[in-house]
């Protein structure tokens, strides 16, 4: 047999690079823009969450809940098929950035809640004794402390948040998943080419993961 | 202790499975009297892998009422097993896409696929084909208040097509000539293109007629344009050589007899 790696293949891959190269862009806008998005509302949905203010945690909730437990795929499908129906054809990339960015947002969220009540109630205590404003106290005394405690779930989300903008694939996002589907598919060199998309999304979670680590040891983490 | 135990077991089973290998190997080897290795193979296990389409609707489709896959295709299969086996009930169907036809004759985990395979160059490279047994073109599905009667009024449009088909090269190169331009975008299977149609986001579904008349329904229309007609092949792995050949030679005979042309009768294909 001719084996899926043949050196041919592997020829084909490095004459159409370009293709790749498109979908790595593609994905790295992606991946950076809904990071921005999911850590913008990861932080404002976990304070919520752990807010003395009920309407707050009940909004927290309906958010996490509902998008914790419903499959991405289904979202981003929603998001992709189902809107037009309503009149709303929103780009490509929108969908990608909103669906994913939405979705890593919740679990952020809960890292995030999770990281600010871990924080000994006294700090609060002592920050709105000394005159701060519940904001105030967050924002200067709470959340510093708890951005070291939550460095490492935060990673993780991250990483997957990169990973997971491979969902683009489906609804032909132009992504790197999907470019390397479309090249794999018309030839079926698909040995190369899923070797090739294996490392460009390590090329672009490893440095993040790194990042981080280091971010960690000068916070002063362990582990 | 823990950790030794642990390190037993996994060298217990590497061992397992390499003289597991090792003992299937020399089986098929020393057995080998006519038959060659691959037919052989099959023999042995006495029924024929077929990787079929179960979405495509006279090809190959699974009828969600009675759990069975039929078509034009599933009876090709049949024909081949009689031919090995004797016996055309001996075939075990599974559900391919156009992704993964590919890897799973690589794998081993089909033996032939007949699953609307267009035969082209590139293709031939990775897998043998046997002789066309059926030839049918590209088609465009529109909906019906778009009001287009071809495909020059497709300019500046999205195309929808699947993914591993040939129809992206086939309206590229028909849109070129009429010089107009249109953007393709790819999808996996085909109801998502119909979904794509429906909500909007393209606005024609292109992959070969004989498939596209399965997803006609009463807002959409098949225009009359055809495009460049490609051939359908039975592939199997390369190597399988002795496989290929009765293949082909089975697909050769059932076009002489008339058979295939009664089967295309049988399933209403044109």
């Amino acid at each position: 047999m001719v084996s899926p790696f043949a050196w041919f293949k592997w020829q084909a891959l490095i004459r159409d690079w370009s293709v790749f190269g498109q979908g790595f862009a593609n994905t790295l806008l992606a991946a950076a823009l809904a990071l921005a998005l999911a850590l913008g509302l990861g932080i404002v949905f976990g304070v919520f969450g752990a807010a003395p203010v009920k309407l707050t945690r009940v909004l927290n909730r309906i958010y996490v809940e509902f998008i914790q437990n419903t499959p991405l795929v289904i979202q981003v499908f929603f998001l992709y098929n189902g809107l037009p129906h309503l009149g709303v054809m929103l780009p490509v990339l929108v969908v990608g950035v909103l669906g994913v960015g939405v979705y890593h947002g919740a679990y952020i969220a809960e890292v995030v809640r999770a990281g600010i009540q871990s924080i000994h109630r006294g700090q609060l205590e002592a920050g709105l004794s000394q005159g701060f404003s519940y904001v105030g106290a967050m924002r200067h005394i709470i959340l510093p402390q708890a951005a070291r405690v939550v460095l490492p779930p935060l990673t993780n989300q991250a990483v997957s948040l990169v990973k997971n903008t491979s969902v683009l694939a489906l609804i032909a996002g132009g992504d790197l998943m999907y470019h390397a589907d479309s090249w794999s598919s018309d030839t079926l060199y698909y040995g190369p080419a899923y070797v090739l998309v294996g490392v460009l999304y390590l090329i672009i979670c490893y440095p993040l993961a790194t990042l981080a680590r280091n971010l960690e040891r000068r916070a002063g983490v362990s582990g | 202790m823990k950790k030794k135990l642990v390190a037993a077991l996994s060298l217990l089973l590497v061992i397992g499975l390499l003289s597991g290998c090792g003992a299937a190997q020399t089986k098929s080897g020393d057995t080998g009297s006519k038959d060659a290795p691959d037919i052989k193979a099959i023999k042995d296990r006495g029924v024929l892998k077929v990787g079929v389409k179960v979405d495509v609707p006279n090809f190959g489709y699974k009828d969600p009422k009675t759990n069975k896959i039929d078509g034009f295709e599933v009876d090709l299969a049949k024909a081949i097993a009689k031919k090995i086996l004797g016996n055309a009930e001996k075939v075990d169907l599974q559900a391919v896409t156009a992704k993964t036809r590919g890897p799973l004759l690589d794998s081993g985990e089909v033996d032939i696929v007949a699953a609307t395979f267009t035969i082209n160059e590139e293709r031939k490279k990775s897998y043998n084909f046997s002789d066309p047994y059926y030839t049918d073109s590209v088609g465009l599905l529109v909906k019906k208040a778009a009001g287009y009667t071809g495909l020059k009024d497709l300019n500046g449009k999205t195309i929808g097509v699947a993914q591993s088909s040939t129809s992206k090269k086939a309206i590229k190169e028909a849109a070129d000539k009429l010089g107009i331009k249109v953007s393709f975008l790819e999808f996996n299977t085909y109801p998502e293109i119909k979904a794509a149609l429906d909500s909007g986001r393209v606005d024609a579904f292109s992959v070969d007629k004989s498939i596209l008349s399965g997803y006609l329904d009463a807002s959409t229309v098949i225009l009359p344009d055809s495009f460049s007609p490609q051939e359908y092949g039975i592939a199997s792995k390369k190597g399988n050589d002795a496989l290929a050949k009765l293949v082909n030679d089975t697909v050769n005979e059932m076009k002489k007899s008339g058979e295939i042309d009664n089967l295309i009768k049988k399933w209403s294909l044109k």
